[in-house]
């Protein structure tokens, strides 16, 4: 769906680089994009959307190199929700989708028709012919959406789609990003600072920061890469030989009253049932301590405080 | 609790579409016809039109029936019909053009501005380019669209009740069609680029207003301190009325040739060229 290797992108030739020789290779599926604020998520959206030619580096998005004069073409296959409203307020949201439509190569009529189509997909059939400024948030966000599908794009970009919805509106805006993948089969690339979101919808995960990827690959690969943490729980405490032996396993993070939090230095729990039975420890439960991608996010970001 | 269709069917052909710039411009009239504005210029242009229609007419009539003739010497005396009469049938809707170019090309790029749209327009297949040729062809268009039956009409109409010998000029179109392109591109080229230099559409408006009476005023100063009436070709109002006279020879124009081809050129490049740098991809904020 997306390569790229050593991108570069720069604002000005003086400046320095907002991209640092990114290399990565995405395929379909719905990508989280994550990062702090200024991580270069938007510089590489726009880069992907070839609206900033890389200064170094190449890439293709759905096959089309970055930076070639077919690009442009590229983005009547590309769909494009942006963070901020960008809804012409004094126009109905089924005006604006239609013309969003038209611009993409809809002749006008077929624009029309797809406008109506959209707009009852994304949940906004009965207020369609109203302008948009009297919508709440949540409406905004689903005309915002209801663009960026109206010309059936292979891939679309989602930036921070729930922004300002309550847990309601979240839950059916990620509801509508997953039936875009599944049903409509359509790749997404969703960036977001809400890690929750991110973790419902994404199976593959990019971390960007100052320009960097910090981590890259899929959600439970990462997951498995960067925590391997489990609790075991022995019958009795251990003595210090067994705690000092616990070394062979990985990194002994905490441990009293027989519970111990641990960092396995191989994903192999079946190594820990062999290791107990050898030191003579009674093992009566492992619990695998599943981090949450923000301790992920965090980790990535941050090595050195995180395991502090 | 909204209600979602069951499915989303794929999209029709997306190749047979209308080019980017013509999508921009119709929405853009559509807008603008929404709007009380468009709808109050629309007919006050009509009613002017209306005017001067009738006053051919009437001029045909003083000219066929005897109990008028003590009229028709009047008139013939104080009209002279000739380059001036010609070039003055665009005249009465030039002023209220200005107007009105200022208050709807003033929005045209800053209304964009304002919503930011432009930066997801950027990111559907329309080029820079498109979007410049949408918003200049718009502001350009709409006045040339007005002035078109100012010319045509009395044209047809003088044509139609008195042949070759009516007050109009056969050769009229000719002479005052290229005369509204150019004025009609000076004003939109002017509309635009102040539109792109404002946040929002009123701040437009004033950025167009400020432009055409500070470039005038300054014509002005500079002619009255120097005594060059050739500076007038500043003025982008003189400039647009201009136009109709050199191309219909009036004796006296309010410009000379080369002020007014060399003036027109500095604003139209000028302007055209602030709102492309304006209007750049990379102006635009994702």
């Amino acid at each position: 769906m997306i390569a790229f290797e050593n991108l570069e992108v720069r604002y000005l030739a003086t400046a320095a680089p907002a991209l640092k020789g990114l290399t990565l290779s995405l395929e379909s599926g719905i990508v989280g994009l994550l990062g702090p604020n200024g991580a270069g998520k938007s510089t590489l959206l726009k880069a992907l959307l070839g609206l900033l030619t890389p200064s170094r580096g190449s890439g293709t998005v759905l096959g089309v190199p970055l930076g070639a004069p077919e690009a442009a073409k590229l983005r009547s296959r590309i769909g494009y929700m942006p963070e901020y409203d960008a809804l012409i307020e004094d126009a109905s949201a089924y005006e604006q989708v239609a013309f969003w439509g038209e611009l993409s190569g809809l002749a006008p009529e077929a624009a029309r028709d797809r406008a109506h189509e959209v707009l009852y997909f994304v949940g906004l059939d009965e207020s369609r012919y109203r302008p948009v400024s009297g919508y709440s948030t949540g409406m905004r966000q689903r005309v915002k959406l209801a663009q960026a599908l109206v010309h059936s794009p292979e891939l679309i970009f989602l930036d921070e789609p729930t922004n300002g919805l309550d847990p309601d509106g979240r839950r059916r805006m990620l509801d509508l990003v997953l039936r875009v993948h599944a049903e409509l089969g359509t790749g997404v690339i969703l960036a977001s600072h809400l890690l929750g979101d991110v973790e419902r919808v994404a199976d593959q995960l990019v971390i960007l920061d100052q320009g960097q990827i910090k981590a890259a690959g899929s959600m439970a690969g990462l997951r498995k890469a960067l925590a391997r943490r489990v609790e075991l729980r022995f019958l009795d405490p251990l003595d210090a030989a067994q705690e000092a032996a616990m070394a062979d396993l990985g990194t002994l993070l905490e441990g009293r009253n027989g519970l111990y939090d641990l960092e396995l230095a191989e994903a192999d729990p079946a190594g820990i049932f062999r290791w107990a039975q050898a030191r003579g420890a009674t093992l009566v439960q492992v619990t695998p301590r599943h981090d949450r991608l923000d301790e992920v996010l965090l980790r990535a970001l941050h090595p050195t405080v995180a395991e502090v | 609790m909204p209600i979602y269709a069951p499915t989303l069917p794929p999209s029709p052909d997306l190749h047979l579409g209308q080019p980017p710039a013509l999508v921009i411009m119709r929405f853009d009239l559509a807008r603008l016809w929404r709007q009380k504005i468009g709808r109050f210029f629309g007919f006050t242009f009509v009613a002017i039109l209306l005017v001067k229609v009738g006053w051919i007419y009437g001029k045909y009539l003083m000219d066929t029936n005897q109990s008028l003739r003590p009229l028709q010497q009047f008139a013939q005396a104080i009209l002279t019909q000739g380059a001036e009469f010609q070039a003055g049938l665009l005249n009465p809707a030039m002023y209220l053009l200005w107007f009105l170019v200022a208050l709807v090309g003033g929005g045209l790029v800053a209304r964009d501005t304002l919503y930011r749209v432009r930066p997801l327009m950027y990111a559907h297949p329309v080029a820079p380019r498109d979007y410049l040729l949408a918003k200049l062809g718009f502001a350009s268009l709409l006045p040339f669209a007005i002035l078109l039956p100012f010319a045509i009409l009395p044209w047809l109409m003088s044509l139609l009740l008195a042949g070759t010998s009516g007050p109009v000029w056969v050769t009229a179109p000719l002479r005052l069609l290229p005369a509204m392109a150019v004025s009609s591109l000076l004003m939109g080229a002017i509309a635009v680029g102040a539109s792109s230099m404002a946040a929002t559409p009123r701040a437009g408006i004033g950025w167009v207003l400020g432009l055409v009476l500070g470039a005038g005023t300054l014509a002005s100063m500079i002619h009255g301190l120097t005594g060059i009436q050739a500076v007038e070709g500043l003025n982008p109002v003189l400039l647009a009325e201009a136009w109709p006279q050199l191309m219909t020879g009036v004796e006296r124009p309010l410009v000379t040739w080369l002020p007014t081809l060399l003036g027109t050129a500095f604003h139209i490049g000028l302007w055209t060229f602030v709102a492309a740098r304006r209007t750049r991809p990379s102006e635009a904020v994702i």
